[in-house]
């Protein structure tokens, strides 16, 4: 029973991994990168412009993500603006990721002592430089644990994508468990399997964060 | 296209009704968090391996699984195991057994950084171990958590849009009817949001205020 | 070394400070200074905290953006493109940094890179801003660790050294770079009493060198023995600038140097 009932879904189960995994990945990866940017624009760009971030950083904060998603998929078309339910989910995940990394890269700037940038520019060197050499390589310390912390919150929001029907892990399960009438065994098992999930990323991230401070301990 | 106003003057109501059963779910939610958090927190540095172990694993269960995820689980499950829940309960409950993982994290950070010579001072002058809890320990925890309890209650008013997942008519699932009727999901989902913001916005303010009293208190 | 008054010509004066002031917000941290320091000279500046030793120093590299007056390193107005033009103009980056590549400086705190070893830390700006090979960059710095007797400890990082290690090892950072002046903040108040010895030798093998130098500082021993004139700032303003032998010799004429050095003879140190 078991068996043929894994035989029967395991593809879809499968795919529906690859999608999670997929909204997920380039979700983080575009979120990070805009957060970037925005950080930087905050920072070295003109005032007015820090404003404007700070308006959009709270009003994503300050609403919940399934609103954000259904604005984007079904207000979307009405502005000309039509994505497919995996389109969709990525750039949500882009709009609603990128404030709080853009807040996270905002602390670790700020961690880095001033007078370790003016030293640097007494010397001569470009910002730049100084943002590449010395504030990126030391803010990885400050910034690893809420990143970490905050990728493992964009894995678990993926299984929101199921309710815009991107065919992901808990769409596919949930049309296992709708077609097979067993619902505890299905959702008890994706627990587990979204908790190891999580289990692993925090894993990654605690070895990322050993390796970024290996120059701070003393010999 | 153009932007009707009219749609939400109309919805404002049906929308703002809604609104009063976001709040229900996650203040009562948060109050679940609160006492159950604190059992948990407690249990969490208790000096028996076991129970340590088993707040352990509950904090990073539920900490580790979609809250989609398991509001599923419960609504399913709370059935299967002979309870019958209205879904309205349910959800509450699973909404504070979850948020009780993240409350019991927070008081045990506030406690471990109140000085260890209070604990001390207590035990010198024959405090017993319950009053220490409950007089010196706990409100002190409370207060130096507050803002992240308040951080707490604000992300429990977001996640309560799930519970439209399960069919309660909060703002969410009340939107998604109206969008339903009209046709006009940019005017009604934006008008969700807003009132989603400004229920958080009332929240952080009434937040700051409590935090200063409770500094001078 | 020259030892005259401070009517100097302006051939042999390296820095020019003219009338410079500077305010943080309303605030005036500066007013009026005028001021030569002369090639190879070692021109220490004094006077009670708060008094603006630093803001001038840092006005120097153009750290902090004076408001009034100007600063010339060997001709050259520093900071601003143009005094005439109001309000003032700072020049671009890259035109900054051509400028600030001639001013070394040194901080109270070090302001190590602690994510770089010693040697990284002095052939960083050598790479970057001098474009040396790496090869020639590592020489080079490693000449610089030399001139400051820490070539044995090229490979270590800041955390594993100690004070006075981690500012000698800033101040060949900034030699590395064969500055026109060197500018030093204080640099031995952050350091364990027993350390500062080896950071104000390496100093005094600087001047030697002939290397011009203004030093912010509180050890009035070096003052007194290896400046060739003290500048005492009282309030941001310039209150005397005289040879030590003037200043520690014999009692100041003026009332505010007067007793900012009693409280320093009391503690026995000139
Ligand atoms: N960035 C700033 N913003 C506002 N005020 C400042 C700033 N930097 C310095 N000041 C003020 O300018 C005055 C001069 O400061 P400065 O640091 O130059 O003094 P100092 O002589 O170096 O003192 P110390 O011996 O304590 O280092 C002080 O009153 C200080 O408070
Ligand atoms: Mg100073």
């Amino acid at each position: 029973m078991e068996t043929e009932l894994f035989v029967r879904y395991g593809p879809a189960l499968l795919y529906g991994f690859g999608i999670t995994i997929l909204c997920w990945l380039a979700g983080s990866i575009g979120g990070v990168i805009v957060g970037f940017i925005l950080a930087c624009l905050n920072r070295w760009g003109p005032h007015a412009l820090s404003w404007v971030i700070y308006v959009y950083v709270e009003i994503i904060r300050g609403t919940p993500f399934m609103i954000q998603l259904f604005i984007l998929y079904y207000g979307g078309p009405y502005i000309g603006l039509v994505l497919s339910p995996v389109q969709a989910g990525i750039t949500s995940f882009v709009v609603y990721g990128s404030p709080y990394f853009a807040e996270i890269f905002r602390s670790g700037f700020n961690a880095i002592p001033k007078g370790q940038i003016e030293a640097a520019r007494c010397v001569g060197m470009p910002e730049t430089r100084i943002l590449w050499r010395i504030i990126l390589p030391q803010m990885l310390v400050p910034i690893t644990a809420p990143l970490t912390n905050f990728f493992i919150i964009l894995t678990k929001e993926t299984a929101i994508l199921s309710v815009v029907t991107v065919p992901e892990l808990l769409f596919q399960t949930q049309t296992m468990a709708a077609e097979t009438f067993t619902f505890v065994e299905p959702f008890l098992a994706l627990s587990l399997f979204y908790w190891l999930m999580v289990l692993v990323t925090g894993w990654i991230g605690a070895k990322v964060e050993q390796r970024v401070t290996r120059h701070l301990k003393r010999a | 296209m153009n932007f009707s106003f009219d749609t939400i003057w109309h919805n404002l109501p049906y929308l703002l009704a809604a609104a009063r059963w976001t709040i229900l779910i996650s203040v009562s939610g948060m109050a679940i968090s609160l006492v159950w958090g604190t059992a948990l927190c407690a249990t969490r540095l208790s000096a028996n391996p076991f129970l340590r172990g088993a707040a352990v694993l509950y904090i990073s269960f539920f900490r580790g699984v979609p809250l989609l995820v398991q509001l599923l689980l419960f609504y399913y499950a709370l059935p299967y195991v002979g309870l019958d829940l209205p879904a309205v309960q349910a959800a509450i409950l699973a909404t504070g057994l979850c948020s009780a993982a993240y409350t019991a994290e927070i008081l045990r950070g506030a406690l471990q950084s109140i000085p260890s010579g209070q604990t001390e001072a207590a035990y010198a002058l024959g405090i017993p171990s319950f009053s220490l809890w409950r007089r010196i320990l706990v409100p002190q925890a409370v207060r130096i958590g507050m803002p992240s309890l308040v951080n707490e209650l604000i992300l429990l008013v977001k996640v309560s849009s799930l519970a439209s997942v399960v069919g309660i008519g909060e703002l969410t699932r009340i939107s998604q009817n109206i969008t339903g009727e009209t046709y006009r999901p940019l005017e009604i989902y934006i008008t969700a949001a807003v009132i989603y913001f400004a229920i958080n916005w009332v929240l952080s303010i009434s937040g700051r205020l409590i935090e200063k009293k409770l500094q001078i208190g | 070394m020259s030892k005259e008054q401070m009517t100097t010509t302006a051939d042999d004066a390296i820095i020019t400070v003219r009338n410079l002031s500077k305010y943080f917000d309303d605030f005036e941290a500066l007013r009026d200074i005028t001021l030569d320091v002369k090639r190879s000279e070692v021109l220490c500046l004094i006077g009670p905290s708060g008094s603006g030793k630093s803001t001038l120093l840092r006005c120097l590299n153009f750290l902090e953006q004076y408001d009034g007056g100007e600063v010339h390193l060997d001709g050259e107005l520093i900071g601003w493109q143009d005094i005439s033009h109001n309000p003032r103009k700072p020049l671009s980056g890259e035109a900054l940094r051509k400028q600030r590549q001639h001013i070394g400086m040194v901080f109270q705190h070090f302001h190590l890179w602690p994510h770089m070893s010693a040697l990284d830390n002095v052939a960083e700006a050598l790479t970057s801003v001098k474009k040396l090979s790496k090869k020639k960059a590592k020489e080079a710095a490693m000449a610089a660790l030399t001139k400051v007797h820490l070539e044995d400890k090229a490979e270590n990082y800041p955390a594993n050294l100690s004070g006075g290690q981690q500012q000698r090892v800033a101040i060949a950072r900034a030699i590395a770079m064969e500055p026109q002046v060197m500018l030093f903040d204080e640099p031995t108040s952050a350091l364990d009493p027993e350390l500062v010895g080896e950071v104000l030798s390496v100093m005094k093998d600087l001047a030697a060198e002939g290397m011009t130098m203004v030093v912010v500082t509180h050890e009035m021993g070096f003052a007194a023995h290896v400046a060739d004139r003290v500048a005492f700032l009282d309030s941001g303003r310039l209150v005397t600038c005289v040879p030590p032998e003037e200043m520690f010799g014999r009692e100041p004429d003026d009332a505010r140097v007067r007793s900012f050095l009693q409280t320093y003879r009391e503690r026995n140190v000139v």
